[in-house]
């Protein structure tokens, strides 16, 4: 199950953040993610040599921590596009698939005119945009 | 680590045991320690001690008992301490050898021992101490005798031979059969014989493995744990890795299987077990550097134990397990020898699945504290538990670890004996419970966060680290430490300040300003209060668990922080919390002052910008200033009082707030200042709060406003920088929210290039400053520009003129390099002097007059109203260079004493250089007189330069010099001043005019010099032409004011001139004129200079002009130092100019030729006889020829 996601603009500042859970653990999330942007820049920094193709969008597994799993996008505005799931067992299509709805969904925002770039995502047909991507993420692994 | 057994931890060491001759143990001992190697050694002085050996009598009949437990708990440390490999038996050679007692003595101990070992699998090594002398004293028989009853093989029986001199033992084996005596390490049989042991029992114990008889699967995975250390004992590390794994994924079968022991303790002994058996895997692999393999054990092993949650009450051990997991991991990847070089290699070569983190220990410290933070918490909550909190101090005190590994017992005293009993699952957890509430977890968890700080740290992990940071602050919160808390807890905010993470930095500063209300730092306290109630919040992140102190982040809670703060500002008391807010106080005692400059986090809260209308005013002269607040605190807040600060102090001044005016806040003004009164200073939401001033700054310069002050009650006092439209930033936090933005002056041009600072001009100046010139700059003459003050209005005080000369193009000063010393040649242009009218004025007063190439600067003297002054400026041309003369007069309008403005005029004035006279030369030789000079006869290109001069012939100086200006310029005089007059001999053939000439523009003058060389030099120095001159003022009146000025004189230097000796000279002769049928004589005249017969061909050619006698071409030879002449008679047919019948001359001894020039072959011819004297003529002619 996807517990958080968020967007991350280039000075890593949070645009957009939500959580998914019922725990009420939002803190503890935005910990997470705010984390992971250390991988974000590690992996960004020393690319692996055996990538294959430079312009790689997903940055795969970021890091695991106790209880979930963070993983990466990263678009060419270097925008950073971050999932954590409590999933221990995830294909990676399934995870490529969901980060290329949502930068899909991401992008169609900030391409509204009213937008402001480099502020927040406030844009409520956005945050159910992503909540529709979600669930399905969820639909989809499953089945 | 540290709470594993040792001989867990440590790699297993063989052990042999010595028995009897106590004195040898030490030395031998040492010896097998630094063997390769090392063997330990279980010393026993005698031979009553080996019952210790004994196997506990075991009665076959007796069905084993159902099994207890998995591993026993001290197996490994009996077989590292007591069970020997190899039991060596130490006898004297003495007793060997010596009387039947003796030797019998030797025997019963042999056969005790064999007693004692019969059973066993130990190896036994007899040897036989012989001090070096009495080795040979050996008897073979006794030798013999002595194997046969130890029933031992020949290599088994030792002979060791202390060597006393150097403690170094040589051993020598004696071998009976051949008598042969061989060398040999003790230390090598000992080895050898312990390997063989444990292989042996290694290998019994995989027999009954692969037997697979087991009738339990703890029999199962003890025989695979004994054989795998049996296998370490051999130093096979990967049979016994694959054993241990064996054993350890047996062990995680019995999970779901094993009924032995309630659940609870169940499980724990299955947990316990897979630890050590973990521990084992992770360090072989680990010691092999396998890394990445060892990194997914454990994450296997983490994932197949980690739900293994165990029972609710308890369910602390289980986190306090994981934790330790966690932690042993990382001390064991610390301490590996892979370092951190090869991590980069290997995570390279890892799969997608593991991550760059997994490699690093900090990652399992944080887990670690994380788990151990989750034990502690549900700890807390088992303890609060109402059934469990009254009985856990009962009697848990007798509870200890069983001699199962995982397992615990009751001990019960009845009488004297001690029974240990097995537990109830009650007992256990009451005992756990109790057990845990003794131990602090928090020191321990910080310490696990701050090694997991630093190493991200040191990774350059920042976020991790500031995660770490938030984690190990909170800790000291929980446990008091307030200061070492707000310390992290400051380091941390600064990242999410800086990356903008509203939420996180909400919840750092909640404990921050906590921290401060409890350490009753009231500024900080304050400062924290205010950050929150300014921050970015909004209300979309709704509950949140442990949100800290600061409670959720939303707009209510940063209202509820908000008349918190503003309370304790106006020291009003009568807030919630009394007691607690009762240090935090703003008094008289204890005012308090903040300061927010451009980086503050507190921008947010008050906002200054101040712009001017204007850019520049004149002094006292009134301008607008508009000020613009702004705030991001939730609520609406109230200034009581505002001062605005200047960089000159006369100009501040405060807003008062009409509402509060009453609160006393006024009477800490200072007396005289300036005080305005505003309505209301309400500070609203979001909202600029604009108020305009007039403000009249007095002195002249830079008026820049640089704070504005907020004051609220008496002792509450927000500075705050003022910032300028034009260069404000965002709000650091705010600019990512999706808020309205306003510009802060209502005239969008002021808002986006409005300055806080204005320039204030000078008073205007009342003075006149003239400059004069009279047109253009003559190259050489000192240009003279008057310059003339005048006042008008304003006296002159201490005035100072500056003069500064500047190159026009360049801009550049007129020297080439300022630095370099003034030389007159560097300079194009310079300063030469200033005179001034009232010279004698000047010296008497101590005035400053400092002159430079190209500065000047001198004092002006004291001028009242309507005087005036001048002076004049003497500048010299070195080269024709257009500048730009500056001149500024500063001064006082007033004595310097009542006023310091300074009043300043400038002038400025191009002026032209020009070169005054171009001058030109030209050499012209003899007329009809050639001398043959044969340097022109070579094509060298070096004689096209140098003109050559025969020697001893006069030849003609033309020199013409042109007036190149627009301006009248009269010559004083020409003349040649040669270097060496006895070299050569200039005489000017024209006369110098007495009346000097007047040479207008455009005009040329020529004079003409014979010159005569008189040395034969191939270079000779011909000297200079000098011409004086002066610039022309025509009209007598202004001739005498400036004839001060003396005649300019321009060199122009001749050049070098070759002089040669001509072998002949040519003369041509005829009359000047001739007259139309009146025949005349025409002869030349060849001259032979040299000692040698020349032969000189010639050729005459026919003319129609003229009717001629005489040869035409021959061959003729002329005699050295003398002449030939050639004579023809002319009858002339036409007239006017007419061209003479051309001659031709060819020296055959210089093959060079000759041919009189145009000019000098053509000859007037008149019709009939002119009506004037021939003596006229003749000097017309001379006269045309200096002409030309």
């Amino acid at each position: 199950m996807i517990v958080c996601v968020a967007v991350v603009g280039h000075q890593n500042n949070p645009l957009y953040i939500q959580s998914f859970t019922e725990a009420d653990d939002a803190l503890k999330l935005h910990h997470i993610v705010h984390c992971s942007l250390d991988v974000v820049d590690e992996r960004v920094n020393n690319p692996k040599k055996s990538s294959p193709t430079l312009n790689e969008t997903f940055l795969g597994l970021l890091y695991p921590t106790e209880n979930y799993k963070v993983y990466g996008y990263l678009t060419n505005t270097k925008v950073k596009l971050i999932l954590v799931t409590t999933d221990l067992d995830v294909r990676d299509a399934d995870v490529r698939n969901f980060f290329s709805k949502f930068h899909a969904a991401y992008v169609d925002a900030v391409s509204n005119p009213f937008h402001v770039p480099g502020k927040k995502i406030t844009s409520r047909t956005f945050a159910e945009r992503v909540s529709t991507i979600v669930k399905s993420f969820g639909l989809s692994s499953g089945s | 680590m540290e709470e594993y057994p040792e001989e867990l931890r440590t790699p297993p060491v063989a052990l042999v045991s010595l028995v009897g001759c106590p004195e040898l143990h030490a030395s031998i001992t040492t010896h097998l320690h630094s063997e390769q190697p090392p063997i330990n050694a279980l010393a026993l002085p005698d031979f009553s001690k080996i019952s210790i050996f004994a196997k506990p009598s075991k009665d076959a009949s007796i069905p084993p008992p159902p099994v207890a437990g998995i591993l026993k708990k001290d197996w490994l440390l009996k077989h590292r301490t007591r069970v020997p490999a190899v039991i060596a038996a130490l006898f004297n050679s003495d007793h060997v050898s010596g009387d039947p007692a003796q030797w019998l003595q030797v025997c019963t101990n042999l056969e005790n021992l064999k007693g004692v070992l019969r059973g066993r699998n130990v190896k036994l090594v007899v040897v036989v101490v012989a001090p070096s002398n009495s080795k040979d004293d050996l008897s073979e028989d006794r030798m013999i005798a002595l194997r046969k009853r130890a029933e031992l093989d020949s290599k088994y029986l030792i002979i060791f031979v202390p060597s006393e001199s150097e403690l170094q033992q040589s051993l020598i084996r004696h071998a009976i059969i051949s008598h042969t005596i061989a060398k040999f390490e003790l230390g090598n049989t000992f080895s050898e014989l312990a390997n063989s042991y444990y292989k042996e029992e290694g290998r019994r114990i995989k027999a009954r493995l692969e037997r697979k008889n087991f009738h339990s699967a703890e029999l199962n995975i003890r025989c695979c744990f004994k054989a795998a250390v049996y296998a370490e004992f051999c130093r096979d590390w990967v049979e016994a890795l694959r054993l241990y794994e064996d054993a350890y994924h047996a062990v995680r079968e019995m999970v779901a299987t094993s009924t032995r022991l309630p659940p609870i303790q169940r499980l724990i002994e299955i947990k316990s077990v897979a630890e050590q058996l973990h521990f084992k895997i992770s360090t072989l692999l680990l010691h092999g550097g396998k890394l990445a393999e060892a990194i997914a054990w454990f994450r296997q092993h983490y994932a197949s134990y980690r739900k293994l949650v165990g029972a609710p009450e308890v369910i602390f051990l289980h986190w306090q397990w994981l934790s330790r997991q966690f932690l042993v991991f990382a001390e064991l990847l610390e301490t590996s020898s892979i370092t951190a070089q090869h991590v980069s290699t290997l995570v390279s070569e890892a799969t997608d699945r593991t991550t760059q983190w997994e490699f690093h220990s900090a990652y399992y410290f944080q887990l670690a504290a994380h788990y151990l933070k989750e034990k502690s918490s549900s700890l807390e909550l088992a303890l609060s538990m109402p059934e469990t909190s009254g009985e856990i101090d009962g009697n848990a005190d007798s509870v200890i670890a069983a001699s199962y590994v995982g397992q615990f017992a009751k001990l019960l005293e009845i009488g004297d004996a001690v029974i240990m009993q097995s537990l109830s699952d009650e007992d256990y957890s009451r005992y756990a419970l109790a057990e845990g509430k003794r131990l602090q977890d928090s020191y321990e968890i910080i310490a696990l966060l701050k090694k997991s700080f630093e190493a991200y740290n040191n990774d350059k992990a920042s976020r991790m680290a500031a995660y770490c940071g938030f984690q190990m602050a909170r800790e000291y919160f929980t446990v008091d430490e307030y200061s070492n808390a707000k310390e992290v807890f400051e380091n941390v905010a600064s990242l999410y300040r800086q990356e903008g993470w509203v939420t996180l930095l909400w919840n750092v500063l909640g404990y921050l300003r906590d921290c401060s209300k409890k350490t009753a730092l009231v500024k900080d306290f304050i400062e924290y209060s205010l950050e929150m109630a300014a921050l970015p919040v909004s209300t979309n992140i709704a509950g949140q668990r442990d949100c800290g102190p600061a409670g959720p982040a939303s707009l209510a809670q940063r209202e509820i922080i908000h008349n918190e703060v503003f309370s304790v500002i106006r020291g009003e008391t009568e807030s919630a919390s009394t007691e607690e807010n009762s240090s935090l106080k703003v008094t008289a005692d204890n005012p308090l002052y903040l300061e927010i400059d451009l980086v503050s986090p507190l921008r947010a809260v008050l906002l200054a910008s101040v712009a001017f209308h204007e850019q520049v005013v004149k002094p006292g002269a009134e301008t607008v200033i508009t000020l613009s607040l702004l705030s991001q605190l939730p609520l609406n807040v109230e200034i009581d009082q505002l001062e605005i600060q200047f960089n000159q102090s006369e100009c501040n001044f405060v807003i008062v707030n009409a509402q509060r005016s009453h609160l006393a806040a006024i009477s800490c003004l200072q007396p005289g200042r300036r005080v305005e009164t505003a309505p209301t200073l309400e500070l609203r939401t979001n909202k600029w709060l604009r108020l305009t001033y007039d403000v009249k700054p007095e002195q002249s310069g830079k008026l820049e406003c640089i704070y504005v002050t907020a004051r609220w009650g008496q002792h509450f006092t927000i500075c705050c920088r003022a910032e300028s439209p034009a260069s404000m930033s965002d709000l650091p936090l705010w600019k990512f929210e999706d808020i309205m933005q306003t510009i802060p002056m209502k005239d969008p041009g002021l808002a986006f290039s409005g300055q806080k600072a204005v320039q204030v001009e000078e008073p205007d100046p009342q003075v006149d400053l003239k400059l004069d010139s009279s047109g253009p700059a003559l190259v050489g003459e000192s240009f003279i520009v008057p310059v003339i003050i005048t006042s008008k209005g304003h006296s002159v005080h201490s005035g100072e003129l500056k003069i500064n000369l500047v190159d026009t193009r360049g801009g550049g000063l007129l020297s080439p390099r300022e630095a370099e010393s003034f030389s007159s040649d560097n300079l194009h242009v310079e300063l030469v002097g200033i005179s001034g009218r009232e010279c004698e004025d000047l010296a008497n007063s101590e005035n400053i007059q400092k002159i430079q190439p190209s500065f000047g600067l001198i004092s002006a003297p004291f001028l009242d109203e309507g005087e005036s002054w001048s002076c004049k400026l003497e500048i010299r041309w070195n080269r024709p260079k257009p500048i730009m003369l500056y001149v500024s007069l500063g001064y006082f309008p007033q004595s310097p004493e009542l006023s310091s403005q300074r009043a300043h005029v400038h002038k400025s004035l191009q002026i032209e250089g020009k070169t005054a006279v171009v001058m030109s030369h030209r050499f012209m030789l003899p007329f009809r007189r050639e001398p043959l000079l044969l340097s022109k006869t070579k094509p060298a290109s070096d004689s096209d330069q140098i003109p050559s001069l025969p020697l001893n012939e006069t030849s003609m100086l033309v020199v013409s010099a042109k007036n190149c200006t627009e301006v009248p310029l009269r010559l004083l005089s020409m003349s040649v001043e040669a270097v060496d007059a006895s070299t050569c001999d200039v005489k000017a053939k024209s006369k110098n005019p007495e009346e000097h000439v007047l040479l207008v523009a455009g005009e040329e003058f020529k004079q003409v010099f014979g010159v005569t060389p008189e040395v034969n030099l191939p270079k000779l120095n011909m000297g200079t032409v000098c011409l004086r001159w002066r610039r022309d003022h025509g009209d007598g009146e202004r001739l005498t004011s400036c004839s001060t000025t003396s005649a300019v004189v321009t060199k122009h230097s001749l050049p070098d001139v070759n002089v040669e000796q001509p072998p002949l000279i040519v003369n041509l002769d005829c009359p000047p004129h001739a007259i139309l049928g009146n025949p005349f004589t025409y002869s030349i005249k060849i001259t032979n200079r040299t000692q040698f017969l020349q032969e000189v061909k010639y050729s005459l050619a026919d003319s129609q002009s003229f009717v001629l006698s005489g040869p035409h071409n021959d061959t003729t030879f002329i005699l050295p130092k003398s002449e030939h002449i050639l004579s023809y008679k002319l009858v002339p047919l036409s007239s006017g100019f007419q061209q003479l019948p051309k001659i031709t001359l060819t020296s055959v001894r210089y093959s060079a030729g000759f041919q009189p020039s145009v000019a000098a072959s053509t000859v007037f011819v008149f019709p009939s006889e002119p009506h004037f004297g021939l003596k006229d003529i003749g000097e017309m002619r001379m006269e045309s020829v200096a002409a030309e």
